[in-house]
């Protein structure tokens, strides 16, 4: 990022965006245009997006994505690693098109960017032993672990308040507790979950319950404003939800042959 | 100003809290009571049978932190125990007596008061232990010359003083108690310091929820004071002002 040429480039997008505000640029015609399609994707996010050990590439279900939209735009794709905290400045200063990296839509940041439909869901589910729990209606009758100072402890006792719950430090303990039988189930973000259970030994006892109480929908981050270009990636996201596409990235990272399998509860188009 | 306030719902959830703490830290406070004199009698018995398991005790629970011990007690100890006997423990049970109805306390419960008895038990222990040497060996060549049988000479001589001399250090003890009961929250079980971090979460209002839990503490603690202060002038210490 700091090539003298990289610099120009930077120097003359942002006189570019600048102008832009004037002349109303379309960016779906600059990307074009420049045959280049610049994603920010996270790089320390397994499964989202993270280096590929053998290939020391940014891969993860975000960047499949990336390569499938580039992909219909017919030109090359451009991936930024982020973290959390500068996805909506990368946006804003203009350095990327599109953020893709497990970008959760709440209002407060759709008024810094626009949103596309979601193409994920992180839903808060449950962890527990295997034929204990099988619909959300039995979770009022249980002890459940969840982790101290989450948002996932105020929605269970929010929807569910004749539970028990009981709050850890962290995840690792609520399991532990689990495990003992001090709680019948603990719950966190479906992904969290699978990636916990994925390093536990016994974890043929355990299962991960196909619902979810809550969903934190996930989506592409874009440019504000930038209309055709959101209305692309949305047209792309549903196209490639019928044509399966969607479903195929999906096993690639959570099938049942991956090592963090997880039933696909949220379809690109649900709400 | 009014919206800087606590709702009632949360000042709800740390009164009771509060609840829990102060009958955790009472029951944990008679029953380490009563097992730290027992221990104080072994560590003091001349026969090494009584006088090393209770030296063993003393040093492996205070020489080790109060919060790995809940750890043990609550993750650690229910590992090992028969699968049957635990579910029976986190079920809740219910007895319906001829008055009022009996309630199984919860396994962070029973964790939380078996890992603080246990814990505080040495303290008071070695708390009787100072005690029974700050009475006066003049005191029980006395007895023993008046004839007293050894049994009469701890009832009647050792015992009270012994007791006296120890109160003021037994309510630090009690102190304590309330105190380290807020590690429980470690474990899971609902007290002033858990109930006061689940009102932060929800509410985001930190130095209210902190606040009213600190001021609900110091008050627990004032009250130790000044019951001790009472105690301490109803029945002086030997060799204490006014005796």
């Amino acid at each position: 990022m700091t090539k003298p040429r990289n610099k120009l480039r930077l120097a003359t997008l942002v006189a570019l965006s600048l102008l832009s505000g004037l002349a109303q640029a379309d960016r779906l015609d600059d990307i074009k245009k420049n045959g280049v399609l610049r994603v920010a994707a996270f790089d320390s996010n397994p499964p989202f997006g993270f280096i590929d050990p053998q290939t020391k590439q940014i891969s993860g279900l975000d960047v499949d994505y990336a390569k499938e939209l580039a992909a219909r735009l017919g030109v090359k794709l451009e991936l930024v690693p982020t973290n959390p905290a500068n996805r909506i400045p990368l946006l804003t200063a203009n350095k990327v098109d599109i953020v893709l990296a497990n970008f959760t839509i709440t209002e407060e940041r759709a008024k810094q960017v626009n949103f596309s439909i979601p193409y994920f869901a992180s839903g808060q589910q449950f962890i527990a032993r295997k034929g204990t729990l099988s619909s959300p209606d039995q979770l009022g009758k249980l002890r459940i672990g969840v982790d101290k100072g989450t948002t996932n402890e105020i929605v269970l006792r929010e929807k569910y308040p004749s539970a028990t719950l009981v709050a850890y430090d962290d995840t690792p303990f609520a399991f532990t507790a689990l495990r003992n039988g001090n709680v019948q189930a603990i719950t966190q973000d479906g992904p969290k979950l699978i990636g916990l259970l994925a390093n536990v030994p016994d974890k043929d006892k355990y299962e991960i319950p196909p619902f979810s109480i809550s969903n934190d929908l996930i989506g592409a981050g874009l440019p504000k404003g930038e209309t055709r270009l959101t209305e692309f990636v949305n047209t792309s996201l549903r196209e490639l939800e019928a044509s399966g596409k969607a479903q195929t990235i999906y096993d690639a990272w959570f099938g049942p042959d991956t090592k963090t399998p997880l039933t696909r509860i949220f379809r690109i188009g649900d709400k | 100003m009014l919206d800087e306030l606590l709702a009632p719902k949360y000042l709800g959830w740390l009164i009771e809290g509060f609840g829990v703490t102060l009958l955790l830290s009472a029951l944990v406070s008679v029953a380490a009571t009563a097992l730290g004199l027992a221990l104080c009698l072994g560590r003091i018995a001349p026969s090494r049978l009584w006088s090393w398991p209770a030296r063993a005790w003393l040093s492996v629970f205070r020489n080790t932190p109060l919060l790995v011990q809940l750890f043990f007690w609550y993750f650690g100890a229910s590992a090992l125990m028969p699968e049957g006997l635990l579910i029976w423990l986190n079920t809740p049970h219910h007895w319906d007596l001829a008055l009022f109805g009996v309630r199984w306390p919860s396994f962070e419960y029973l964790a939380g008061f078996f890992g603080l008895t246990l814990y505080t038990a040495a303290f008071i222990a070695e708390e009787f232990r100072s005690g029974v040497r700050g009475v006066p060996a003049g005191q029980i060549a006395a007895a023993q010359a008046l004839g007293f049988t050894p049994l009469q000479v701890w009832l009647n001589v050792v015992m009270p003083q012994a007791f006296r001399i120890s109160l003021p250090p037994l309510l630090g003890q009690y102190m304590n108690a309330v105190k380290n009961s807020s590690l429980t929250m470690a474990i899971g079980l609902a007290e002033l310091s858990y109930a006061s971090r689940q009102v932060e979460t929800e509410t985001f209002k930190t130095f209210q929820a902190f606040g009213v839990a600190t001021a609900l503490y110091i008050l627990t603690i004032i009250v130790i004071e000044l019951a001790g202060q009472w105690l301490q002038r109803r029945r002086p210490a030997p060799g204490a002002a006014g005796a």
